[in-house]
């Protein structure tokens, strides 16, 4: 008796999910290796020249770190942002909180394209004031991505607030609790996994983000899906397929160590969870 | 006793909602507004743009295919979430971990690798091709490529990920004691699952159907390369109206259009969904 | 105290000096660049606020990215740079028309030269957002005749050629847009261009209509042919990767791609992938200033005029495939690839122009009509 675990069935599902999801690699991999200059599968020959590139020409690694600092800061905004709103909404449930939020979603509902000249025009403007953030500045483009990004996160905060019960909220009202008190103390602590993903999945929409990145950037801020997109029109160059592989083993690396060293110790998801196992290895001794 | 609560939490509620809010309608809102002025404006004053696109028997076909493989993304999308999540959520050690990197590794593909791999993959010649042919399945090559066909199932591919997470979230509040009660009480898995387990996970449905769905809407790299040239959806349309033939009038006006009808969408889900999820 | 003009031009002078001693080696490559950065910098921010950034030393050069940044950078870029010490910066990003039109629309454009079609350039001229050609200063002798307009200047040329899977056919060979639109005789798919360019003359010649009775184009004509031959079209590519991958992974027989292209899928095929000369559509590249470019009309233009030179033009002929603006360049080009220059005289006399005043009347049109008969 070890908690409810998924059947077989469960599983078989999952499974051919993660097989869907990994079966662009069969592709990518071997095309990495290619020794042409130009995307198609190795016959025959393998070559290391697309991963040298990457070493060879410095604006691989020059993009890759732009987008890291842009990824860092415009997912850590969106997310605290996001976070203070959905708080606002849940606790306070104004009146017009049907209408707020779906202000807040129009950047995720308006073509790409559109969002793309919106902000393009408000970066230029910016860029009348000021040299730092602007059009074709690594911080305009984070502005960008956080008005982009936003929405998504305010939608996972919103989901994850909803699983909340209200009367821990209700419980700490009463006993005199402060706004703060119980936005620091009793409902974020209880959201963590949420925020958790919020901040996650800001941080890949704007590692990814191309559409609106391509209009607002020139020659300066190169992001690294700008850098991949320079060839749209021309070539692809496979050096993309060695950029795609060396990020995922980089992945694998940093999972696995986190597994090893999580070891024979279950993943605690929360302290309840454990205190559940801790009472069921007890009962399970005691049954014999 | 409303009232007064609103009156005394003013303060905190402002400082809470305004950041957002504030920042949205100056980075976005208002310029914007802009855009929607151009709907109105270019290249003349008036509605006639709004009159063209009724009209014009492309804009209509491209509306009604973009939601057509929109809703087909979304729920094959959010199904196949659905699944992977549970495990990530609920399984083994063992499960958790392989599941997570299925699931993170699809992030570091740019959009544009996962394309052409997809490309690679369901071509003529490509790897699933020449497998069925290998194995005497089939005879001649699938038309997996070039058509809705691989669209679908491109943007299904990028999606899965966005849409474990808010699925994930909600799994993972859900009290694992009530599935075993129920278990206890005798009920079997399917029961169990459909019964207790989708409905408190609704939420998470919810919001990942909703993040899928809108964000599909943007999509036109994957459809442009994977559907041949042919599947022009609205994303791409407007991208057309507004950098090769420079009617910025209509491209503004096929945006504002598609604001109105996601609007009703979220409008008529919140109004059944609302109830239950948001004011629990 | 001194003029804006007089400084500008000392500085000139002075950037000019250090330039022939770097030319003599009598500097080093660095000390250049730190002395240039000096002379650069010491401007007083007063005279900045007159003529935006004349003195910046910078020029943004959009073109459609991928190889041809490499190339335009070693064959123009680079030689510019040493000339005059302006630093040339390319951005791939492609400069569509619409891109252009925000440019201008911003109030602050930070675009300086497009690699633009000449069409485009052309109805954006009329609407005052393009620079005029200052043929004072850009030599319309180094151009072939007809290809120099008010609005952009002739830099390469390329052609819509049809591309075939020679595996698939043995010997024989296309002949023509006639060829092309026969199935029966040249069985498989075909591919065809997304934005419509070219593709029109392309149904006219297979529907059998003359090469000197082309244009006007005969629109309805033409999509009634391609509307009717859908069903043997796997799909219309919009970028060079699409054409080459479409042709290589065996999706279709056929295909109408650029020259520049071509040349490059029968080496990378082995030569499993040829391509004709015959009925191919000869369509031009230029080079075209946006208005009140950041980095002045002045030093635009004199870009534009050095990229005349015939030796870098080889360059790009050697890195691109693109053929050469300058009709001096074709007695440097070795004999042994004189077959993939698409204006050189024995290819040349095969195809057709487009035709860029009716591309710059008609094409925002027929692009909708085109897009509308394709997704259908």
């Amino acid at each position: 008796m070890s908690g409810y675990r998924p059947g077989l069935f469960a599983i078989f599902a999952a499974a051919a999910v993660a097989v869907f999801l990994l079966m662009p690699l069969l592709a990518i991999v071997p095309v990495s290796f290619t020794h042409t200059r130009y995307l198609a599968m190795p016959q025959g020959q393998l070559s290391l020249r697309h991963y040298r590139e990457l070493i060879d020409n410095p604006d691989w690694l020059n993009s890759a770190l732009l987008s890291l600092r842009v990824g860092l800061v415009s997912s850590a905004v969106a997310t605290i942002l996001a976070t203070a709103f959905g708080l606002g909404i849940w606790m306070f449930r104004p009146r017009l909180a049907a209408l707020l939020v779906g202000f807040v979603l129009l950047p995720m509902v308006v073509p790409p394209v559109v969002s793309a000249m919106t902000l393009y025009f408000l970066l230029t403007t910016l860029s009348g004031f000021n040299d730092i953030v602007g059009y074709d500045s690594w911080l305009g483009v984070a502005l960008a991505h956080v008005v982009m990004i936003a929405p998504f996160a305010v939608v996972l905060v919103l989901v994850a607030l909803s699983q909340l019960d209200r009367r821990i909220d209700l419980a700490a009202r009463g006993m005199g609790a402060s706004v703060a008190q119980r936005a620091f103390r009793v409902i974020l602590p209880n959201i963590k996994f949420g925020i958790l993903t919020a901040a996650l999945l800001s941080f890949v929409l704007s590692w990814e983000e191309i559409g609106v990145t391509l209009f607002i950037t020139s020659v300066n801020a190169v992001t690294l899906p700008r850098l991949i997109w320079m060839g749209l029109h021309d070539n692809i160059d496979p050096a993309i397929a060695a950029v795609s592989v060396l990020l995922i083993t980089v992945t694998i690396l940093v999972l696995l160590t986190r597994l090893l060293i999580q070891g024979r110790r279950p993943i605690a998801w929360s302290s309840r969870a454990r205190h559940r196992r801790q009472l069921s290895a007890r009962r399970d001794q005691a049954e014999g | 006793m409303r009232r007064v609560r609103g009156q005394l939490a003013s303060g905190p509620r402002l400082l809470l909602l305004a950041p957002l809010l504030l920042f949205l309608a100056g980075a976005y809102g208002i310029p914007f507004l802009g855009v929607v002025r151009w709907s109105f404006t270019q290249p003349e004053p008036g509605i006639g743009q709004y009159v063209k696109l009724v009209g014009d028997p492309l804009v209509l076909s491209v509306f009604l295919r973009t939601f057509r493989i929109c809703a087909a993304v979304t729920v094959c999308a959010t199904a196949g979430a659905y699944a992977i999540a549970y495990l990530w959520v609920r399984g083994t050690p063992l499960q958790r971990g392989v599941t997570e990197l299925c699931i993170l590794i699809p992030f570091w593909i740019s959009v544009l690798t996962r394309a052409f791999g997809w490309l690679a993959l369901l071509s003529n010649r490509g790897l699933l091709n020449s497998w069925l042919e290998g194995i005497g399945v089939i005879a001649d090559p699938l038309p997996l490529v070039h058509n809705e066909f691989g669209v679908i199932v491109g943007m299904t591919h990028f999606l899965i990920p966005f849409a474990v997470f808010p699925i994930a979230s909600a799994m993972r509040s859900l009290d694992e004691r009530v599935l075993l009660a129920a278990r206890g009480l005798g009920a079997r898995r399917l029961r169990i699952f459909w019964t207790i387990f989708v409905p408190m996970t609704a939420a998470g449905i919810i919001g990942a159907a909703l993040i899928v769905f809108v964000f599909s809407l943007g999509f036109f790299v994957t459809p442009a390369i994977l559907g041949g040239g042919r599947s022009v959806m609205v994303a791409e349309l407007v991208y057309l109206r507004m950098f090769q033939s420079i009617d910025w009038g209509l491209g503004a006006a096929i945006s504002v259009v598609l604001v109105l009808i996601v609007g009703l969408l979220l409008a008529l889900l919140f109004r059944f969904v609302r109830p239950a999820s948001l004011a629990r | 105290m001194k003029s804006h003009q007089d400084h500008a031009r000392q500085q000139e002078d002075c950037l000019h000096i250090l330039s022939e001693k770097l030319a003599r080696g009598e500097i080093s490559r660095r000390r250049f660049a730190q002395l240039a950065a000096l002379l650069l910098a010491g401007a007083p921010l007063a005279f900045r606020s007159g003529s935006a950034a004349a003195d910046s030393g910078q020029l943004v050069l959009v073109n459609w990215g991928g190889d041809a940044i490499k190339a335009y950078d070693a064959a123009y870029g680079k030689p510019f740079q040493q000339e005059t010490g302006i630093v040339v910066k390319e951005d791939g990003s492609g400069p569509t028309e619409g891109a252009m039109a925000a440019q201008v629309k911003s109030g602050k454009p930070t675009w300086d030269l497009v690699d633009a079609d000449p069409f485009s350039a052309m109805s954006l001229g009329k609407q005052g957002m393009i620079e005029p050609i200052d043929y004072s200063i850009v030599d319309k002798n180094k151009m072939r005749p007809g290809f120099g307009w008010d609005y952009a200047a002739s830099t390469y040329f390329f052609s819509y050629v049809i591309a075939y899977d020679s595996k698939k056919f043995g010997d024989q060979a296309p002949t023509g847009m006639a060829d092309f639109f026969d199935v029966k005789k040249f069985p498989g798919k075909r591919s065809l261009y997304k934005w419509g360019s070219a593709m029109w003359e392309a149904a006219l010649l297979g529907d059998g209509v003359a090469a000197d009775k082309l244009y006007p184009l005969d629109l309805q004509r033409a999509h009634d042919k391609i509307k009717a031959f859908k069903d043997n079209i796997v799909s219309f590519w919009g970028g060079g990767a699409e054409s080459q991958s479409v042709l290589m992974d065996g999706d279709a027989s056929m295909a109408l791609v650029w020259s520049t292209r071509a040349m490059l899928m029968e080496q990378d095929s082995d030569g499993q992938i040829k391509f004709v000369w015959n009925q191919g559509l000869i369509s031009p590249g230029a080079l075209a200033v946006i208005k009140n470019n950041p980095g002045g009309k002045q030093n635009a233009m004199k870009f534009i005029a050095s990229a005349q030179a015939p030796q870098r033009q080889l360059v790009i002929f050697n890195m691109l495939g693109q053929g050469p603006a300058n009709p001096a360049t074709d007695a440097l080009i070795p004999a042994d690839k004189k077959q993939y220059n698409c204006v050189d005289p024995a290819n040349m006399s095969k195809q057709i122009a487009l035709n860029m005043d009716w591309y710059s009347e008609n094409y925002g049109k027929a692009l909708d009509d085109y897009t509308k008969v394709i997704s259908a």
